[in-house]
């Protein structure tokens, strides 16, 4: 089995969110490096809670990725994972660089 | 444009009232996300990979310049400062909040907007012509069917949990801009040489996806008063009968193939029968009635030529490309239609800036009777602009980053958003789009391919149109990476054909290099610059092509 | 309380649904609706007895099956498998407009609040609904909505016709 860390989409913003347990209480952090990774048995507990945290309308269709420690951190192990973690890979169209509105 | 009844206001209304129920409910665990699924899709919203997306209509890809306004205040106050026009003319938001999307809709509809049946299982937003009543080659302005469309689908009670999506698409014009052939219904209107009235030519079973097809003509015409008989006639033989055991079979594609076109023909035409005295039989002053939203602006008398227009087509060579590209002969003498080009190296495929949605309303209000419309290949058109105008409409347009003069060129890439937003893709398609548009950022060699057309999907939904595509890109992963198939000979347009897949797939650093040794292929054996890429293609074939690109 | 909804009203359900024919002579007495192959193995039997009789639609029969029998009958009940299933839309408004069925037409299975207004304007009246649903907070569903385009059960003319 890989190290593995739970994700899904809190329920109100949408955004793409990591299972941290500390002392067995959950918590969701959309930072992929503060997430809970386990391995074997005790990702048992983080699937319950994640399951629990789904019952109770705070995130919605939690599930387990496969995540790689390196030095600076946890990275998730597959493409859309990264992208999921890190966000678009492309430039976001932004305000206010190339167009400058010209006043009416 | 069609101009919202009291009735129909009420309808939007009640509609944000209901979904905000919905919603309230699901925050408050009364609905399960499955259940919810249903709501939010009915209206538009998707959980995508990193937020929800929110779908709007832009009903047959028409919008006034307060429209526009509005769409770039959502973009602005709700979502991260800009949108996406998609292939089915309407516009997408990539990070709304689902407690948000309530004060969205009331937003949009006190511009007469909405999100209704922009995704789900029921009968989607209607697309037509972006050059809808302006073009030289018009028949019979097809707006007018597509706003008898809009209203006969909307909430329909019986067609609103179908097997599975369906589009339906109508043009009025001898060129066909609405690639009515890849659609669920398509609706070309014709004329009937013998009666000389105008009707419908009915393509039933196109579509792209997994398993692209051709629609096939199960009616040759169809006189307009039984055009929503008719299609009410279809939708419930596809909502009897089409395939609801495997997501994947049940477009109405599948149930025409698998039936066969002449029995599925003799379903429908039974089914008709009962129904074609029915309530939807349109009359006279029905016709007269939605066509009086649609009547021709008071166009101003003008010669159809310019001084200043013509000296600087003689003196500034940027402005006579710009007018070579994307401008349009319009069927009023002085008038012009102007594309905006969505296709830029440095905005993806269709993004457009809240900025540059407030500066194309304004100038919508300035040149070009303050209307707005999309189009499927992910552009924008003012449709009625002076000749007179064109030279200080180009000046800022160029301000906005919306001149580039690559309409219908090898530039002009459609791109569905891949993997950097979608849930269901398997690969990036906007990068490469990026990287291509960046390779062949030069007009001489843009100018020299002439027309020729690349879309990209980032998975086999094919959302990006790659099977329509002269050279279409589909990415896919294998074994964790990211490849891309090419697909050769595809058309959208009157002559549609899916396109095939050439051979192996290419990694994403070679996929660039590969549509360039395409592109030179065609240029060293085209006959002569007239012969465009689907004619070479078409004459030398699949095989030659390949040969070349591999060997 | 039976969690059932019929003409807007929350109501007790005093139909039951029968299937044991071929297991002994005796009928039962009462209000029951029976599977379509029970019907149509059976019905002069059955319409020895006094009670109301309905029949269970599967959604993939073609009502034109009962189409002639509809004058002797009550009830039909509709099924639907799941929300996303809408067959039986189509069937409910082929009984109700084509074929002219004036008793009850009952959605049954995922029955729920925010299909109330398809099914009843479809033609449907009488809605099981699923056990988790609230029949008394469901009434509200069917007034969400008061403007309606197309022709349906309840409307003959599209709006565009009506509002002038």
């Amino acid at each position: 089995m890989a190290l593995q860390v739970y994700t899904a989409s809190l329920l109100k913003e949408g955004l793409v969110a990591y299972l941290t347990l500390d002392n067995n209480l959950p918590s969701w952090t959309t930072d992929i490096h503060q997430a809970t990774a386990a391995i074997d048995d005790s990702l048992e507990a983080l699937k319950k809670a994640a399951e629990q945290s789904e019952q109770d309308n705070i995130v919605v269709a939690p599930y387990a990725i496969d995540v790689i420690k390196t030095d600076s951190g946890i990275i998730a192990a597959t493409k859309r994972e990264q992208i999921r973690a890190t966000g678009p890979t492309i430039e976001l169209p932004q305000e206010n660089i190339r167009v400058s509105r010209k006043a009416a | 444009m069609y101009q919202y009844s009291d009735q129909d206001q009420q309808l939007l209304l009640e509609r944000v009232a209901q979904f905000r129920g919905q919603v309230a409910r699901r925050l408050k665990g009364e609905l399960s996300e499955e259940e919810f699924k249903h709501q939010r899709l009915r209206n538009g919203l998707y959980l995508q990979l990193h937020a929800y997306m929110l779908r709007v209509a832009i009903p047959y890809g028409l919008l006034s310049s307060d429209q526009m306004r509005t769409l770039a205040h959502i973009a602005r106050k709700y979502d991260k400062g800009y949108g996406h026009f998609s292939t089915r003319q309407n516009i997408q938001y990539n990070w709304p909040k689902l407690e948000d999307v309530p004060d969205i809709l009331d937003d949009l509809a006190k511009v007469e907007m909405h999100a209704i049946q922009t995704s789900g299982n029921c009968i989607r937003n209607t697309t037509s012509d972006p050059l809808a009543s302006v073009a030289r080659d018009e028949l019979e302005d097809p707006r007018p069917y597509c706003e008898l469309i809009r209203q006969w689908s909307t909430f329909h009670p019986e067609f609103n949990f179908l097997p599975r999506k369906f589009k339906i698409a109508v043009s009025g014009a001898t060129q066909d801009r609405a690639a009515v052939a890849v659609h669920d219904i398509g609706l070309r209107l014709i004329k009937n040489e013998t009666s000389g009235e105008n009707g419908f030519e009915v393509y039933v079973g196109g579509g792209l996806g997994r398993t692209p097809m051709i629609g096939k003509v199960i009616r040759s015409f169809l006189p307009k008063e039984d055009m929503l008989t008719y299609l009410e006639a279809i939708l419930r033989v596809y909502n009897t009968l089409g395939r609801r055991d495997n997501i994947y079979k049940a477009r109405i594609k599948i149930l025409v193939h698998e039936t066969g076109e002449d029995k599925f023909r003799e379903l429908v035409e039974a089914e008709w029968e009962k129904i074609k005295a029915g309530g939807l039989y349109l009359k006279d002053e029905d016709f007269a009635w939605v066509k009086g939203f649609f009547k021709d602006p008071d166009y101003e008398l003008l010669p159809d030529n310019d001084t200043e227009f013509e000296n600087l087509l003689l003196s500034n060579t940027d402005f006579a490309r710009w007018v070579d590209k994307n401008i349009e002969l319009h069927k009023q003498s002085g008038y012009r239609i102007v594309y905006l080009s969505l296709k830029t190296a440095h905005q993806p495929p269709g993004d457009v800036t809240a900025d540059q949605m407030d500066a194309i309303a304004d100038l919508a209000d300035k040149y070009s009777l303050s209307q707005i419309r999309t189009t499927h290949r992910q552009n924008l058109v003012l449709s009625d602009v002076k000749l007179q105008d064109l030279p200080a409409l180009w000046e800022e347009l160029k301000a906005l980053d919306l001149a580039t003069p690559n309409y219908n060129h090898v530039t002009d890439i459609i791109s569905c958003p891949g993997l950097d937003y979608c849930a269901l893709a398997t690969a990036r398609s906007i990068p490469i789009s990026q990287a291509i548009t960046e390779r062949f950022d030069n007009y001489d060699f843009i100018n020299d391919l002439g027309d020729v057309s690349i879309n990209i999907s980032g998975c086999i939904n094919a959302c990006g149109h790659h099977h329509v595509a002269n050279i279409g890109i589909l990415g896919v992963n294998k074994k964790g990476t990211e490849v891309y198939q090419l697909t050769l000979g595809g058309s959208a347009r009157e002559d549609a054909a899916i396109g095939k897949i050439i051979g192996p797939a290419f990694e994403a650093d070679e996929i660039v290099d590969a549509v360039e040794k395409v592109l030179s292929v065609y240029l060293e054996n085209r006959e002569d610059p007239e012969e465009t890429f689907l004619m070479t293609y078409r004459r030398l074939g699949q095989a030659f092509f390949k040969e070349r690109l591999y060997g | 309380m039976d969690n059932y909804i019929k003409d807007r009203k929350v109501d007790s359900n005093e139909w039951m649904p029968f299937t044991g024919l071929e297991d002994g002579d005796s009928l039962p007495t009462g209000d029951i609706y029976v599977p379509i192959e029970e019907w149509l193995n059976a019905r002069e039997t059955l319409l020895t007895r006094n009670g109301r009789l309905g029949v269970a639609l599967r959604n993939t029969d073609d009502p034109a099956i009962i189409k002639d029998d509809l004058d002797r009958l009550d009830l039909v009940v509709l099924e639907f498998p799941k929300m996303a299933d809408g067959r039986a839309f189509t069937q409910a408004r082929l009984l109700r407009e084509r074929y002219g069925f004036k008793g009850e037409i009952r959605a049954t299975g995922d029955v729920l609040y925010d299909q109330l207004f398809y099914m009843q304007r479809c033609g449907i009246n009488g809605f099981e609904l699923r056990d988790d649903q609230n029949a008394s907070h469901s009434l509200r569903a069917f007034d969400e909505m008061t403007v309606t385009y197309q022709p349906a059960s309840d409307e003959e003319l599209p709006l565009w016709r009506r509002q002038k």
